[in-house]
């Protein structure tokens, strides 16, 4: 923890001296690579981050293409700002990753369902399908695949939260369970208005 | 055939016969969204006080047969609650069934009843479902207040999924017409009113919170608002800029970790 208030007071420190917006936004940008995963972690801290990185870049991919097909405002917002956190999450947990020693990825798709039976979500075939939709079809399908795979982040940060070790990774779960269960409320409310 | 895949039978066989399965949230699978099921109403907080289920509304598993809106689950009991006055969706005589599926399992097929009495059944070819899961279901013969039990029973496990979703059928409007209106406040209000109008549009009736964006003059930051680039903030002592427009959720607050919605002042 203690290195994070040391982040937070940097950033301010800059702006207090009167630096330029571009430089004050440069260092906010170098400020995040300072929050590490210090203390112990396990076999389950790697696996859900290395799960989450995977299943963060397939959820860049849909909110990206929300971003240009989307014809909902509160859609596309909700798109841009996801696109946008998710983004600072997946260099955050790839260099808790890194600093661990382990590959940032995965060699197979990511599923708190695989071993029986299941499969997640979303994978190619579900984007692909996103791909080809249109107007307000292509609402429908983002919406509902959205949720669907924002409740899979839901239950592998329940996995981390029962098995993870590292406070800091532990943590970050936290915030992913709150931040993507508000956003499935949201986007239930979108698909029925 | 979509997807070729290795059925461990073990696994199967554990899925088959364990309990637990039913009360595990890693397991689960899916629900109606639209129009909305009970558990999508928990789950976007149109209705309040559901208890678990309002963050796993997928979670309504239970053996293939059940027929109440719970599956026979007490732990889901909320859903076959008649007092819970829940609101019913305004439809024509057609109503198109809308699924989020968290798990694609092969799905044997989809059955609608209403009252007990089966009024659709779709096959699902024992094939993982498609992308988006739609079904357009006749409801012609069932004017009124209906309430509608959707099931979708899986091809690969003894198990189905249960979501009852509650119509108005015929009404002609496209409005929703609550027997009690849902408790739609947003979570927490904006603490000023607000001196700019608001970019979005009003919040729908049954939305999560979406509100009036809040002061320029940095009013404290609070969930279900909807900022906007440019719209300043205090946290904790401190002022923020907001970077990314979007509607503010837990967790989303100014800090470290969300440095892409909002600049430290």
């Amino acid at each position: 923890m203690k290195r994070l208030v040391v982040a937070v007071s940097a950033v301010l420190l800059l702006g207090a001296c009167g630096t330029a917006p571009q430089t004050q936004a440069t260092q906010v940008t170098n400020a995040k690579a300072v929050v590490q995963a210090e203390g112990e972690h396990n076999d389950t801290d790697v696996m859900y981050l290395q799960m989450m990185v995977a299943h963060h870049e397939q959820g860049l991919e849909m909110v990206r293409l929300a971003e240009k097909a989307a014809q909902r405002a509160d859609v596309k917002t909700l798109a841009q700002a996801v696109d946008a956190t998710q983004s600072d999450e997946v260099a955050m947990m790839k260099s808790w990753l890194t600093g661990w020693k382990q590959p940032t990825t995965v060699d197979h798709a990511p599923s708190a369902h695989a071993d029986h039976g299941g499969l997640p979500a979303t994978g190619p075939e579900e984007i692909a399908a996103l791909k080809k939709a249109k107007g307000k079809a292509f609402e429908t399908a983002f919406l509902n695949l959205f949720v669907a795979h924002q409740h899979n982040a839901v239950e592998m940060a329940n996995l981390e939260a029962a098995d993870g070790k590292n406070p800091e990774a532990k943590a970050f779960a936290e915030r992913v369970k709150l931040s993507r269960t508000d956003q499935i409320k949201q986007m239930l409310s979108m698909i029925n208005t | 055939m979509r997807r070729s895949i290795a059925y461990p039978l073990v696994t199967l066989g554990a899925v088959v016969g364990s309990a637990a399965v039913v009360a595990s949230p890693a397991l689960a699978h899916g629900y109606v969204s639209a129009p909305p099921s009970r558990q999508a109403l928990c789950a976007s907080g149109a209705v309040k006080d559901c208890g678990q289920i309002q963050f796993e509304p997928q979670s309504v598993e239970a053996p293939k047969g059940q027929r109440s809106c719970n599956g026979g689950v007490a732990q889901w009991s909320v859903l076959a609650d008649e007092s819970r006055s829940w609101p019913a969706k305004a439809v024509g005589k057609t109503a198109t069934f809308t699924w989020v599926m968290t798990a694609r399992h092969r799905t044997s097929n989809w059955e609608y009843f209403i009252g007990g009495k089966k009024i659709a059944t779709v096959d699902g070819g024992n094939q993982q479902p498609d992308a988006v899961v739609t079904h357009n279901v006749d409801l012609s013969a069932f004017p009124g207040r209906q309430t509608v039990l959707a099931v979708w029973n899986i091809g690969d496990t003894a198990n189905a999924f249960y979501s009852c979703v509650d119509l108005n059928v015929g009404g002609g409007g496209g409005s929703t017409t609550p027997t009690t209106p849902p408790t739609t406040a947003p979570t927490t209000p904006p603490t000023r009113t607000p001196t700019t109008p608001p970019t979005t549009k009003p919040a729908p009736t049954t939305s999560a919170p979406v509100a009036p964006p809040p002061a320029a003059g940095g009013s404290a930051w609070a969930p279900g608002v909807a900022y906007k680039t440019g719209d300043v903030v205090s946290y904790e002592g401190k002022n923020y800029k907001c970077r990314q427009g979007h509607s503010s959720i837990r967790s989303w607050e100014p800090s470290i970790y969300t440095l892409a919605l909002w600049l430290p002042l």
